[in-house]
């Protein structure tokens, strides 16, 4: 392994970014074709975490830790963003008897 | 202060009188001031020109400035005023006969809402008519001219809530400013032409407008193309202000402002501003030779025109108006022949006897409760005597009966322009002067036409609008007939009989009294243009003999068989035999019924000039519509249209927005990749 | 190399739209056996890129299999729940991914964080806001979870930003990296500045005690842990983004509050 302080100097880190970036993709798509409110909340985080995995990738390869930090960072909003994403979701569901986020439509041009 | 300088004073002294007869409109307590304030104010601007006359003499003209007033390059305008005798002449008559009318006019409008807002206007009206006379340079004069219009407007359409009187003053002044734009014209020309537009300095140093003509005159300046010019644009104005072919057609319908107005105004002063603009710039006008001879044509043409629209004419008032237009129309012909003394003495004269006119027609109109259809008023002279004797009085000046004032100064201007076509042989002169010989006969005619219809006759009447509604008098053949009525034509009260007393002596004996003096005045006027024929200071003129007597003699026999005749014409017709008169009339229905409807030249005008420009107006209101409002409404359709094309992909799913700014977001990416690689 | 990307991007989209619930049969098992292929096809063309890993590369391709494939698991899955825990699946495959790249604090929190309290909070709004009968028929699921909405644009938009992200992280020419912002080590830190705390931070350490009661020389400055580093960052370079964090998380717990009693009453609207 390399040493931890020599930044990273072969391509690995480009299979790294790739798995970030698929997973990123992948809670995109599902973001935008799955109907279920709290299945598009899922993809949202999913997207969260391919952002982390690159996020860190880029820390190792630059040497320092801000990368890191800013994944502590993203954890925080990450984690407030879902505890109010989620009661807006319960308030949602006893007005509607629904999570299907078609009946939320009405701001319709 | 000279004495002259007391002169700057009397065109604002009725502008203050304007200016508080305005305030009086305010509440109705104060509208009693206003007849006061106005009637003094004009008598204060009669008394001073009258009281510092001797500081005019004759052949001393002097100018007093008033104020400062544009000053841009080579253009000096000021306020200033020229006083010479031919201003003294004009401020007589236009202070006088208007401080008559004024205190007529107390009395006529009483009881009128608008009574402040009346003076007010004829206090403007003294106003711009005073700086008209006074003016000495013709912007001034513009000025006064488009003051005296601007009245003449609000005046004849004071009763606005009648859409009649609305549609004349707009007539009014719509005619008048077609003849405006000449005389604008003929202004800027003069100034190009001389670069000045004041009319005397009597500084040789920076002449004047009227002194650079003299020196065209005298060969000492060079002629230009300009000068051929100048008099027919400036006579275009004068047309127009004065009624004349072919701008006469808003004069009758002025008639629709109240009879005050009608005497003042459109009888005895503002029309008059035509002749006088043509006296004053008589140098001018002679330097071309067309300019004068196309005057005086017009002149005389359309005194024959008028008067025999006149003598078909049923209403009162237009058959004043008709004889006003033909008045004038003699006027024109005196200056045309350079009689500049006998045009402006007709003026004097034609002031008295029409404004005294207009206002005994005013009295009976008063009286019969606004009625003023002839065919339905008859024998007045019991009822009202001392109205029947003042329009007498007025109908002798105006038919031109010896003795009376119409007779001197008719005399001057036929007797001038006869002796002028005979002495020089020119045919064409001499035409237009047996034409006005005709018209005189016309005059005569149609003026105790009226007389007799109105006053003479089986005394039956029917009384106008204004009156509680009777039973109308049945048709009796004739006889004196005294229908008893409810309300009875009466004589108005001393505030109105006076001034026309004071008129009717000055109809009457001005003529002989006053001619002396306005030939000595006009004739020493600054514009008295080299070469004038001033009737009988005729320089050189050959002795002419008609009939064995000289052309002035001869002139006086006409007059006389002329008035007299017509007299007698009118009499036979209107009062013994009226009857045959009906006859006539039937037999002749055609022509008739062309004179009744004046020759249908407003018919003519409405189809030639109305009718099209109202098509081009809705041409243009539908080009406004479709074209400029459509094109301004698409452009701020545009983005409506977007944001209503935009607007269907806003369908409220939150998927949608996600998709197109993932989509988005990789397209620019993939740009930026390739773009830098 | 780009084409092999792009092909992989097409394939693999394709394979994800075969596994998105639809109506009628789902051919679930083929897209996944599809997706599966692809990500190995391409792993297997990459190969000569990475080097020298050996063990690490290993863990590498475990962890990413396990994470992609719970992603997918997440994303297709018809019902609620099941997604929540395909997800667990891909928090720990990436905590496993964080101790592969040495960031052993960020494995354990997002461990802690993700799966620990919000996936538990997931875990029971979807208890909450169900409506199903018997889990065991999947026809009784809801039609908003057994019918994906137009997949197909989804599913491409998505691999197309994939495509171009992966253009981006193989072009090493792009990414180098940036010598200015070098993270400081152990001895750097304590032979430049003499900071004070750092010592006793230092000193402090287990390895250090330990050699200090050994006797053995306890200022042979070992490397620092990845939490030492990740500290030292966050509360001496970011102190101000770490109170306003606090803030937020505090703004947060009170929004909830407020939603919590807010009456609803329920009803079409």
């Amino acid at each position: 392994m390399p040493t931890p302080f020599e930044p990273l100097q072969d391509a690995a880190l480009s299979h790294f970014l790739m798995t970030g970036a698929v997973l990123f993709a992948l809670g995109l798509a599902g973001f935008l074709c799955r109907r279920n409110l709290i299945i598009m909340f899922l993809s949202t985080e999913l997207m969260f975490q391919g952002v982390a995995i690159s996020l860190v990738a880029f820390s190792r390869l630059h040497g320092n830790d801000t990368g890191q930090t800013f994944v502590i960072f993203v954890l925080t909003i990450a984690a407030a963003e879902a505890a109010l994403a989620l009661g807006l979701v319960v308030l949602l569901f006893r007005r509607k008897r629904t999570l299907d986020c078609e009946a939320w439509a009405a701001m319709k041009g | 202060m000279s004495k002259l300088d007391a002169f700057k004073f009397i065109p604002w002294i009725p502008a203050l009188a304007a200016l508080i007869c305005g305030a009086c409109c305010w509440h109705r307590k104060l509208r009693v001031y206003a007849a006061p304030v106005s009637i003094l104010s004009i008598v204060a601007a009669f008394l001073i020109s009258f009281g510092f006359r001797d500081a005019v003499a004759a052949g001393n003209p002097n100018t007093i400035n008033a104020f400062s007033w544009i000053h841009i390059g080579n253009l000096n305008v000021d306020f200033g005023y020229l006083i010479d005798p031919l201003t003294l002449v004009m401020l007589f008559v236009v202070t006088g006969v208007g401080a008559l009318v004024a205190i007529y006019a107390a009395g006529y409008m009483a009881g009128d809402r608008g009574y402040a807002r009346f003076f007010a206007y004829v206090s403007l009206f003294l106003f711009a008519m005073t700086t008209l006379v006074m003016a000495d340079n013709l912007v001034l004069l513009y000025l006064g001219w488009e003051g005296v219009g601007l009245c003449s407007y609000l005046l004849i359409g004071f009763n606005f809530q009648k859409p009649s009187a609305v549609a004349a003053a707009k007539k009014a002044f719509i005619v008048n400013r077609i003849g405006d734009l000449g005389f604008a014209l003929g202004i800027f020309l003069t100034f190009q032409r001389y670069g000045t537009v004041t009319l005397w300095t009597g500084d040789a140093g920076s002449p004047g407008v009227l002194e650079l003509a003299a020196q065209v005159h005298d060969g000492t300046l060079a002629a230009a193309p300009a000068d051929l010019w100048i008099p027919f644009l400036l006579m275009l104005g004068a047309f127009g202000k004065s009624a004349q072919i072919p701008l006469h057609v808003w004069l009758p319908d002025a008639m629709e402002g109240p009879t005050p107005v009608s005497a003042l105004i459109h009888a005895a002063t503002m029309v008059t501003a035509g002749v006088y603009m043509i006296a004053r710039l008589l140098p001018v006008f002679t330097l071309c030779p067309y300019a004068l001879p196309t005057v005086a044509t017009v002149g005389a043409i359309t005194a024959l025109f008028a008067a025999l629209i006149a003598a078909s004419q049923n209403d009162l008032k237009k058959v004043f108006a008709y004889s006003t237009i033909s008045q004038l129309g003699y006027m024109f012909l005196g200056i045309g022949v350079l009689s500049s003394v006998g045009a402006v003495f007709h003026l004097f004269t034609h002031a008295f006897f029409k404004a005294l006119l207009f206002l005994t027609a005013g009295n009976v109109m008063h009286a019969m409760a606004d009625q003023l259809d002839m065919r339905r008023i008859s024998g007045l002279r019991r009822k009202m005597p001392l109205t029947c004797l003042l329009m007498l009085a007025g109908c002798l000046a105006l038919a031109g009966v010896p003795g009376t004032a119409g007779f001197f100064s008719k005399d001057l201007i036929l007797a001038s322009a006869l002796q002028k076509g005979l002495s020089q042989h020119d045919w064409r002169i001499t035409t237009l002067a047996v034409l006005a010989i005709v018209t005189a006969l016309l005059t005569a005619y149609y003026t105790f036409r009226l007389w007799f219809r109105v006053f003479m006759g089986p005394a039956k009447y029917e009384m106008g609008p204004k009156h509680a509604p009777q039973e109308p008098v049945d048709e009796s053949s004739d006889g004196d007939i005294r229908v008893e009525h409810y309300h009875e034509p009466h004589e108005m009260n001393w505030l109105m009989n006076g001034p026309l007393l004071v008129l009717a002596a000055g109809a009457l004996t001005a003529g002989f009294l006053c001619k002396e003096w306005v030939t000595t005045m006009v004739g020493g006027a600054v514009s008295a243009a080299p070469g004038s024929a001033d009737g009988h200071a005729a320089a050189g003129a050959a002795e002419i003999l008609i009939f064995g007597l000289d052309v002035h003699s001869f002139m006086i026999v006409v007059s006389v068989v002329v008035s007299l005749g017509g007299i007698a014409l009118a009499a036979y017709f209107h009062w013994l035999n009226r009857s045959a008169a009906d006859r006539i009339a039937v037999r002749f229905r055609d022509v008739v019924r062309a004179l009744q409807n004046k020759f249908f030249v407003d018919e003519l005008y409405d189809a030639l000039l109305v009718r099209p420009l109202r098509m081009l107006g809705s041409l243009f209101y539908i080009v406004d519509r479709l074209l400029i409002e459509g094109l301004v409404s698409l452009v701020g359709a545009l983005p409506r249209l977007a944001g209503m094309a935009v607007q269907t992909s806003q369908r409220g799913f939150l998927q949608g927005y996600g998709l197109g700014m993932a989509v988005g977001t990789g397209v620019v990416l993939l740009f930026v990749i390739y773009l830098t690689k | 190399m780009e084409y092999a990307l792009y092909i992989a991007s097409v394939i693999g989209a394709i394979a994800l739209t075969m596994m998105m619930p639809r109506r009628g049969h789902t051919p679930r098992t083929l897209g996944a056996l599809l997706g599966a292929a692809t990500l190995g096809g391409l792993w297997l063309f990459l190969a000569p890129v990475a080097t020298t890993e050996g063990a690490a590369m290993t863990y590498y391709y475990v962890f990413s299999g396990l994470a992609i494939a719970g992603a997918a698991g997440v994303v297709t899955h018809p019902r609620p729940i099941y997604s929540a825990l395909w997800f667990i699946i891909v928090v720990l495959a990436s905590a496993g991914l964080f101790l592969v790249m040495e960031a052993e604090f960020m494995a354990v929190a997002m461990v802690i964080i993700y799966g620990g309290a919000i996936l538990v909070t997931y875990v029971f709004v979807i208890m909450l806001a169900t409506q199903s009968g018997d889990p065991r028929q999947a026809e009784d699921a809801p039609t908003y979870d057994r019918v994906a909405r137009e997949p197909v644009p989804a599913v491409a938009a998505g691999f197309l930003l994939l495509a171009v992200l992966l253009t981006v992280a193989f072009d090493t020419d792009r990414i180098k990296p940036n010598p200015n912002t070098r993270g400081l080590t152990a001895d750097q830190i304590i032979n430049g500045s003499k900071t004070l705390g750092l010592e006793r931070i230092l000193s402090d350490r287990p390895d250090a005690r330990l050699a200090k009661r050994i006797g053995a020389d306890h200022t042979i400055r070992m490397p620092l842990h990845n939490v030492e580093r990740v500290g030292l960052d966050l509360f001496r370079g970011h102190p101000l983004g770490l109170e306003l964090a606090g803030v937020i998380l505090l703004v947060a717990l009170i929004g909830a509050v407020v939603f919590a009693r807010t009456p609803i009453d329920p009803g079409d609207e």
